[in-house]
């Protein structure tokens, strides 16, 4: 607490105690021993509000990143299944079609398939990502 | 920002590419299936 004090009075162009100074009063205050002077409370008040503010925007990015999880989990939870994909195929080439030829319609079709796949691959690493997190987040 | 939110990140703009690229071809198909349930002109009155 006493760096943190000295590089916030350092920022500030502040006069504090010295460094052994510091160490010697800090836990007086704690103890409610002795008040601080305003110019130390300020600093306090310094020190714990960049705390914060860091911390509100780390939540705020962490917010945002498990919104935009949830938003595209449930996308890609309503896409059909490859079955669905080669039924729609079927349906479209059970007759001659004036917007697309047969292999334009095989090639959509094998290219959604192909894509869901990379849906599928992409996902599997997420969930990897995500567990590597909760496993990190059970640590000490 | 961490390394690992970048990660995850970076998967989740991929994937949210794979998944329009899905999208995309599903409503082709299913537009050209929609055309044959469309009531057409030349039918008879």
């Amino acid at each position: 607490m006493a760096r943190e004090l000295r590089n916030a009075a350092k920022g500030s162009g502040e006069d504090v105690a010295a460094h052994h100074g510091l160490v010697k009063m800090i836990p007086q205050w704690e103890r409610g021993n002795r008040a601080p002077r305003e110019r130390y409370r300020l600093l306090y008040l310094k020190i714990f509000k960049d705390a914060l503010g860091d911390m509100s925007h780390s939540m705020g990015l962490a917010t945002d990143l498990a919104i935009r999880l949830a938003e595209v989990r449930s996308r890609a939870g309503s896409l059909p299944g490859s079955g669905e994909i080669r039924a729609l195929e079927a349906s479209a080439l059970a007759q001659p079609r004036k917007a697309m030829t047969p292999a334009q319609i095989r090639a959509l079709a094998a290219e959604a398939i192909t894509q869901l796949h990379k849906v599928a691959d992409r996902i599997a690493e997420l969930s990897a990502l995500l567990a590597d997190d909760a496993a990190g987040e059970g640590k000490p | 920002m961490t390394a690992r939110d970048d990660q995850i990140r970076r998967v989740l703009a991929e994937l949210d590419a794979h998944i329009a690229e899905v999208e995309a071809s599903v409503t082709v198909l299913k537009a050209l299936l929609a055309d044959d349930e469309a009531p057409g002109d030349e039918g008879p009155e």
